[in-house]
């Protein structure tokens, strides 16, 4: 089901600003990367240029052999999950998740039995058992995110895209749905990025950090590789931070490698 | 959107409120009601008591005048080509300015504003400098046998024209607001253009395009000055209803210029009714689409 | 969705009305008379008259259209393309202006009918409310302090010019040709004007049912059909000393006619307004026939005898009385201030 993503020397202006100066990047079928970055330093704008949303001046984006420029969004089949969640807010949480399902093309869409079979299959992955009759106004913004995931992995995905997945939730529910995310990912097992400019966040939950400054990607690296040897003076100042408060509690449970399950 | 102004959270009365503030709340409440019975409601009464001065039988007698009847019918037409058509295009206009960022995005705005800002009168004379005998198109047109203005088509230009805007600005707003990720997201899930456009799109915006679609049914209907200037005023031809009031009313024909009136203002009424009832049916989603944050 | 169902059916309405109306059109000959408007109710009349007597002489069925509004206003509407096959208008100055401006009348079009081609006349009178409150019997009373003149705007409107004509008729007979004291006089008359409205039609609901003035200086034909309408124990006219000959008159838009297949309809129906049918209607609807051999002694009996002056003997002609009183800068608009 997963591919590697390999993205290949990027580039995209916004007018006379780059928010991309030739950007590559190789991800493993499976793999949970993070790409963590300052504001205005490109990781959302790579993210939305992997999904199709942005039109690259340059470059190319591979989903395993293809070429991503030769597929339709449709085509390019990529959960993808915005930073407010983006939920139909005139449908039920049924109908969001069965969404992608119902907007196939006749010839390919199953029949609203299996869609129903898979939507509540989806709702018991994401922890959200019997709140398909709701709207997305009724629910927590925990709940809505998952919900937002759940409708991303019901088109079952190549790869699975997050934009700042937790921005818009409280430190607490953050902590939870982190843990949950990634207990999921060893679930599923997409290929997974998630763009994020927390380095807690990045660091506990990716296998590999990709970290992007001024559109272009300083260092990309395990936890590890990052903390101990970081390769500009930006990411010094940058993982500042997050290095002192792991020498502070010593504890080292990020750095541990994760086993990549493949589907 | 003038529905949401229900949903507003009360202003809080200050916790010092005084009877100061009180006094002054019931003056101004006062003067509100005031306002209204005599600006609104008077004038809206006189026309229903006006038509009723010689009983319910003249006024059916007036509805069966020919000419009534013709005024009728082309105010009917008229709406039914420029309400749909507006709505149509308004939607489309404001889907390009509100999801869209391009060349000219600032103009094509102004532009949707400028038959507000410009007189009906205008609007009217515009299409007889380009469509009339003397006007720029006006030979073309003479040689190919069309005619345009003092007929319906310039009568349906005409009201086109005078209530484009009225899609259009409601709607923008509202989709500027909302922005585009729910639409990247149904692309996202493989949806296509048409479906995520009648799937999201539209159901986001339907409440403000039916209540665009009513205030432009409602000036349609009643357009005056743009349509005056391009009719003709010829009888049971080109004359709509309000026209025809005014015949009505300048050949001392008062009860049959206020059983058209009245005739007139039932039709809005109507579409008011329309509106509260579809408000009403609907109350449930729409309470819960202004209680989401 | 329902909302698509139902525009779909509301253009398959309107599709019918089309259909309907073009049916409709294609039907007969229909003959569009673009006209000004005191002249609603006399027309009404006459299309009827001469439809039944064109289908007895011709076996056709002819319907008759009819657009009322200012006369100016109209002859504009005319030149813009409004398909008038003929036009009956208020003053002579503006079929001239259709003459001018287009080639859809001949410039001689007033010797293509008797009497310069005004088939019928009119004159300005006065009206008053019941019992004559103010005691108006003449111009004179118009100048007086304290009485309130209703008339409309000589710029917009033909009947207006007539009023403000004869109003200068009079006072230049009072005060021996002086011109200076004539325009002073007449300033004074306007002076007592409240409101001046575009139209003849709108300064007679102005007066008769906004209750605006104590008296409205009007055609002589409106006058008794305000009477008409609202009671003749309600309103009094007045008959001035002196007053003018107006002469509205009418012409076939022989281009607009042509193209539609209409002339010899055209033509026959202004000439039928010379006819004994045709005068005998014009007096039934109070405009002064210019052969009123035939018409109903009874209607003949209503028009008062007054002395009146004629434009183109007194003024000489409506281009002159146009420069030198209503263009713009001429002495109406030296002589008029708005009041507040």
């Amino acid at each position: 089901m997963s591919v590697p993503v390999r993205v290949r020397n990027l580039e995209k202006n916004f007018g006379r600003y780059p928010a991309l100066r030739g950007v590559s990047l190789n991800v493993e079928a499976g793999e949970l990367v993070a790409l963590l970055g300052p504001s205005g330093s490109g990781k959302t704008t790579l993210l939305r240029a992997i999904a199709g949303l942005e039109q690259p001046d340059a470059g190319q984006v591979l989903f395993g052999d293809i070429d991503a420029n030769s597929l339709s969004l449709r085509e390019r089949r990529i959960g993808f999950v915005f930073q407010q969640y983006a939920l139909f807010k005139h449908m039920k949480v049924f109908d969001n998740i069965a969404f992608g399902l119902r907007a196939r093309p006749r010839a390919s869409r199953p029949s609203e039995a299996a869609i129903k079979a898979k939507v509540l299959e989806l709702l018991h992955l994401v922890q959200l058992d019997g709140l398909e009759a709701r709207y997305p106004a009724q629910l927590s913004g925990g709940q809505r995110q998952r919900v937002a995931l759940a409708r991303a992995l019901a088109i079952e995905p190549r790869v699975l895209l997050l934009d700042e997945p937790f921005g818009a939730l409280d430190a607490r529910v953050r902590k939870d749905l982190r843990k949950w995310l990634r207990e999921l990912h060893q679930r599923t097992g997409h290929t997974t990025l998630f763009v994020t400019h927390d380095q807690d966040e990045a660091f506990e939950l990716a296998n590999r950090i990709a970290i992007l400054d001024h559109g272009r990607i300083e260092q990309v690296g395990t936890a590890a590789e990052i903390l101990d040897r970081p390769a500009t003076p930006f990411i010094d100042s940058f993982i500042e931070g997050i290095a002192r408060r792991n020498a502070d509690q010593q504890s080292r449970e990020w750095t541990k490698p994760h086993v990549v399950v493949s589907r | 959107m003038a529905m949401s102004d229900r949903f507003l959270p009360l202003a809080h009365a200050p916790e010092r409120a005084t009877s100061e503030t009180a006094f002054t709340k019931v003056v101004l409440i006062g003067i509100a009601v005031l306002f209204l019975v005599a600006i609104l409601f008077l004038p809206l009464v006189t026309v229903f008591v006006e038509a009723l001065r010689k009983g319910w039988g003249t006024l059916f007698e007036n509805f069966g005048d020919p000419d009534t009847l013709s005024a009728i019918r082309l105010t009917l037409l008229v709406a039914a080509i420029a309400v749909p058509f507006n709505a149509v295009v308004g939607l489309a206009a404001s889907w390009c300015i509100a999801k869209f960022e391009f060349k000219g995005r600032n103009l094509l705005l102004t532009l949707i504003d400028l038959p507000f800002s410009i007189s009906p009168v205008i609007s009217g004379l515009v299409y007889v400098l380009l469509f009339g005998a003397q006007g720029w198109l006006g030979p073309w047109l003479s040689a190919h046998d069309i005619q345009i203005i003092f007929a319906v088509p310039g009568i349906v230009l005409a009201t086109v024209l005078v209530t484009f805007p009225f899609v259009a600005r409601e709607l923008i707003p509202l989709m500027q607001s909302q922005g585009t990720s729910e639409e990247e997201a149904a692309l996202m899930l493989g949806a296509s253009g048409w479906h995520t456009f009648f799937k999201v799109t539209l159901p986001n915006v339907k409440w403000a395009l039916l209540y665009g679609v009513l205030l432009c049914n409602a000036r349609a209907m009643g357009e005056f000055g743009a349509v005056s200037v391009v009719s003709g005023h010829i009888r049971g031809l080109t004359n709509t209803m309000p026209l025809h009031i005014e015949i009505l009313y300048n050949e001392y024909n008062f009860v049959g210029a206020f059983a058209v009136a009245s005739l007139l203002t039932g039709l809005a009424l109507i579409t008011l009714l329309a509106k509260t009832l579809l408000e009403w049916r609907f109350a449930g989603e729409l309470a819960a689409k202004a209680h989401r944050h | 969705m329902r909302l698509l169902t139902r525009r779909s059916i509301a253009l398959g309405a309107a599709a019918l009305f089309l259909s309907f109306e073009a049916a409709q059109a294609l039907a007969d000959r229909t003959l569009l008379n673009v006209s000004y408007d005191p002249t609603r109710e006399f027309y009404k009349d006459f299309n009827a008259a001469f439809a039944a007597d064109w289908k007895a002489k011709t076996g056709e069925t002819i319907t008759i259209e009819q657009s009322h509004g200012g006369s100016g206003k109209q002859a504009r509407a005319v030149i813009d393309g409004l398909q008038a096959d003929v036009v009956t208008l208020a003053l002579a100055g503006d079929i001239d202006q259709i003459a001018n401006k287009t080639d859809k009348v001949p410039k001689d079009w007033a010797t293509k009918l008797p009497n310069n081609a005004a088939p019928y006349t009119s004159t300005i009178v006065f009206l008053v409310r019941k019992g004559n409150p103010r005691g108006i019997k003449d111009w004179n009373d118009l100048v007086r302090d304290g009485v309130q003149v209703i008339t409309p705007n000589p710029k917009t409107s033909g009947g207006a010019r007539w009023n403000y004509l004869a109003a200068w008729a009079y006072a230049s007979k009072q005060l021996g040709g002086d011109d200076g004291k004539v325009k002073e006089w007449v300033a004074d008359l306007y002076r007592n004007v409240p409101v001046l409205d575009t139209g003849a039609r709108g300064s007679t609901t102005t007066f008769a049912q906004r209750g605006i003035g104590d008296v409205l200086i009007s055609w002589e034909n409106e006058a008794f059909l305000v009477q008409k309408e609202f009671g003749a124990d309600n309103f009094e006219i007045i008959v001035p000393s002196l007053s003018i000959k107006a002469e509205p008159p009418v012409a076939v838009v022989a281009a607009n006619a042509k193209a539609k297949g209409n002339l010899d309809v055209a033509e026959a129906y202004l000439r039928y307004l010379y006819s004994p049918e045709g005068q005998k209607l014009a007096a039934r609807n109070f405009f002064r026939p210019v052969d009123a051999s035939s018409a109903d002694p009874a209607d003949l009996a209503r028009f008062p005898k007054i002395e009146l002056v004629s434009i183109d003997k007194d003024f000489g002609g409506w281009s002159k009385a146009q420069k030198e009183f209503f263009a713009d800068g001429a002495i109406f608009d030296q002589i008029y201030r708005p009041t507040n």
